[in-house]
């Protein structure tokens, strides 16, 4: 059952997506070779990776307070945003004659992660044998790790939607100002819930306090 | 059933002797929290750097009440002198005819002997030009090298210098004429200082323009470290867009006065002011008038970091008043919160004290301070008091430590700052100074160790680069010898299994 999402081919396609990331991400969307829960994997190891930064960088270029790292939060943090990004691509590209489905674009965001852990590795090792004037060392492979990741999330959007460049670029700004309304929209949510819930509560004392 | 009954009385009976038998589960006596603020601006609970030693107050000294005191001051000789700002008095004066006639005035100084037990003198008059004169609310004093005691006799509009003997006035500062003071200027002193070439500083209310510095002869020389202006932009663009009558009624832009002044003996000059940014309340003007401070490792020699957003503790400190302590050493008085903040050379924070409360020890209006050798004299203008606070074990090994440092015994001051982090564990300041001390001992691993406790970056980093240095030094030969070992067993690897492979790519020739 499991299997199924874990065979040769998919494994494949995931350490190629590195090299070649067009030809990857076409055949993750056209032959099914990609495979969700390799994405979540990826994302799990990323938010693991992130917290490791915080806890394991070199007292040099470690400004965070060790009292402060919460490595729950932060995995809850990375997917909630991964989520975010893919809900919010999602919707802007259902409108605008992307080709890809939900699935796609997560297995997309997923994937394009492995960049960022495999330089975040290195960097943490190397951070820690570092002097202060030679912590752009670590700030560079950091940024490169960055830098390698959003190309693979541009050629994933821009292959799994069949778009164009430019129409990526157009509907990526979309989907941050849909990530943004959908957390507004969330917190109104709650915040109307809250006071609906509080009125109920209300009524249910004042019964209470007078019955 | 009786025997269990009789088990518990007896185990809590136990209990309660056991706890009132370890003294350290003793509620302390210290009626104030010390805190400093850490490397991350957060506050670290210390032990009590000075604790109260009781108080003095014109009743336990038998002359009467103190009345809103202003100023209190420690002459070289060791007495202290407190100017007693609203003390009704009246002089009765024999004229030459045998008639009596009664002279009154506002305020009186009170010296006091320096065990702090009796007074010395009340200097209720003087002589001035064969004159009997009063004082009217003379608000600061101060005693020079050569023993003249300086009065800034405020609404009286002069600073009255007396001799030795106190008695008779040696010189009247009054009534300052410059070009840069505006026409019509009325003089009001509030506090005095004097250096050791008898310059005299006084800060005057309602006189921003800095410090008035006048030469021995009495003459106004200059304005002495003006506090800048800043204003923030979204200030200027306000102005920028408002009407002309808005601009009118609005609040001006105008530097904040010197709250206190202190001089050293090497003639720097220490001015507190009140920052309601809280940033910088202190202020070290060198002989040009310049502001040399340093902001230690959180940039701020404003007093509290916290600034409490609401509530009756909000705002920033109200720094009141500044002295010069041993050895680079300054401490300011925060009135808002009733705290001594403490800071080194290099703007440091090394401890606080003091609080707010009706007990000894704790403050309703503190307005001044003095050093009395290794006491802290606080003046409190409603409680009517003078605040002792000396020194503990924790507090002296602190200033012990800094004062070594000062002198660039580090080595010697690592002894102490051992014992303070057996006080203290947390000190941020004692483990950089250990830290600082391996380091020019050569021992770069224990300092690598201290300077990371003390969170130093910069120095961590020399310590590091140097243990590096001397790690590739010792292994150089393995480390080569490794590396050699490595590419060549990688190179036979891929030679034999590039001769077993013969699988083609499943994305073939892309």
């Amino acid at each position: 059952m499991i299997k199924q999402y874990f065979t040769q081919d998919r494994l494949y396609y995931f350490k190629k997506t590195l090299s070649s990331p067009s030809d990857c991400f076409y055949e993750i969307r056209y032959r099914e070779q990609g495979s969700v829960p390799l994405a979540l994997i990826t994302v799990f190891i990323f938010s693991v990776c992130y917290t490791m930064d915080k806890i394991f960088a070199g007292f040099i270029v470690n400004t965070v307070d060790p009292r402060d790292v919460n490595g729950l939060f932060d995995f809850a943090a990375i997917f909630l945003i991964v989520f975010l990004f893919s809900i919010g691509n999602w919707s802007i590209t259902c409108l605008m004659g992307g080709e890809g489905r939900f699935k796609d674009i997560l297995t997309v965001t997923g994937y394009s992660l492995i960049p960022l852990i495999i330089t975040f590795i290195p960097a943490i090792i190397i951070s820690n044998g570092l002097a202060a004037n030679e912590d752009v060392f670590y700030f560079i492979i950091l940024g490169f790790g960055l830098v390698w990741t959003a190309v693979l999330i541009l050629i994933g959007i821009m292959t799994v939607h069949n778009y164009t460049l430019v129409k990526t670029f157009a509907t990526l700004f979309l989907t941050f100002l849909a990530m943004f309304l959908i957390i507004f929209l969330a917190l109104l949510l709650f915040d109307l819930l809250n006071q609906v819930i509080i009125f109920f509560e209300n009524i249910y004392i004042e019964l209470v306090a007078r019955g | 059933m009786r025997r269990l009954l009789k088990q518990a009385a007896l185990a809590t009976a136990l209990v309660i002797a056991l706890s009132c038998a370890v003294p350290a589960l003793a509620v302390s006596d210290i009626p104030y929290d010390s805190y400093i603020y850490n490397y991350r601006g957060y506050i670290e609970f210390t032990p009590a750097p000075y604790v109260p030693d009781g108080s003095v107050s014109g009743r336990t000294l038998g002359i009467g009440d103190f009345v809103s005191p202003q100023d209190v001051c420690v002459a070289p000789n060791g007495l202290i002198y407190v100017a007693d700002t609203e003390y009704e008095t009246s002089v009765i004066e024999i004229t030459g005819d045998g008639e009596e006639r009664k002279i009154t005035g506002t305020g009186r100084i009170v010296v006091i002997s320096e065990d702090m037990t009796r007074p010395v003198m009340e200097i209720h008059s003087f002589l001035n030009d064969g004159q009997i004169d009063t004082f009217k609310k003379p608000c600061g004093v101060t005693v020079s090298d050569r023993n003249l005691l300086y009065i800034a006799d405020r609404d009286n509009n002069r600073i009255v210098i007396l001799n030795e003997e106190r008695t008779e006035a040696v010189q009247i500062v009054e009534n300052p004429t410059s070009e840069m003071l505006p026409e019509g200027y009325v003089f009001f002193p509030e506090k005095v200082e004097v250096d050791y070439a008898e310059r005299v500083y006084v800060t005057a209310k309602y006189m921003h323009q800095g410090i008035m510095v006048f030469a021995s002869e009495g003459d106004f020389m200059s304005f002495f470290g003006t506090i800048s202006v800043t204003t923030s932009f979204w200030q200027r663009l306000w102005r920028r867009f408002s009407t002309k009558a808005q601009r009118d009624r609005g609040n001006l832009f105008i530097a904040t006065e010197f709250t206190g002044i202190d001089v050293d003996p090497a003639g720097f000059v220490y001015a507190s002011c009140i920052d309601p940014a809280g940033e910088q309340a202190a202020f070290r003007l060198n002989p040009k008038g310049e502001d040399v401070i340093k902001k230690g490792e959180n940039g701020n020699v404003g007093g509290d970091l916290d600034k409490y957003p609401y509530g009756p503790y909000a705002g920033a400190s109200y720094i009141v008043d500044i002295i010069i302590r041993d050895k680079g050493i300054f401490s300011i008085l925060d009135s808002q919160r009733g705290r001594i903040f403490t800071y080194d050379s290099e703007g440091n924070m090394l401890y606080t004290f003091g609080g707010l409360g009706v007990q000894t020890g704790t403050f309703k209006a503190p307005c001044a301070m003095a050093v009395l050798g290794d006491r802290i004299l606080v003046l409190d203008a409603d409680r009517r008091e003078l605040m002792v606070f000396s020194e503990t074990d924790y507090g002296r090994l602190i200033n012990e430590a800094v004062g070594l440092r000062y002198d660039g015994n580090e080595k010697l001051a690592v002894a102490l700052w051992e014992q303070v982090l057996v006080l203290n564990e947390n000190l941020e300041l004692a483990n950089v100074g250990i830290g600082k001390a391996y380091l020019t001992e050569g021992n770069n691993k224990e300092a690598m160790k201290h300077l990371k406790l003390g969170m130093n970056r910069t120095y961590y980093s020399i310590a590091f680069k140097r243990y590096r240095n001397d790690l590739l030094k010792q292994n150089l030969g393995y480390i080569l010898t490794a590396a050699i070992a490595l590419s060549l067993g990688l190179y036979v690897w891929r030679t034999v299994k590039h001769k077993g492979e013969g699988k083609g790519d499943l994305l073939a020739d892309d």
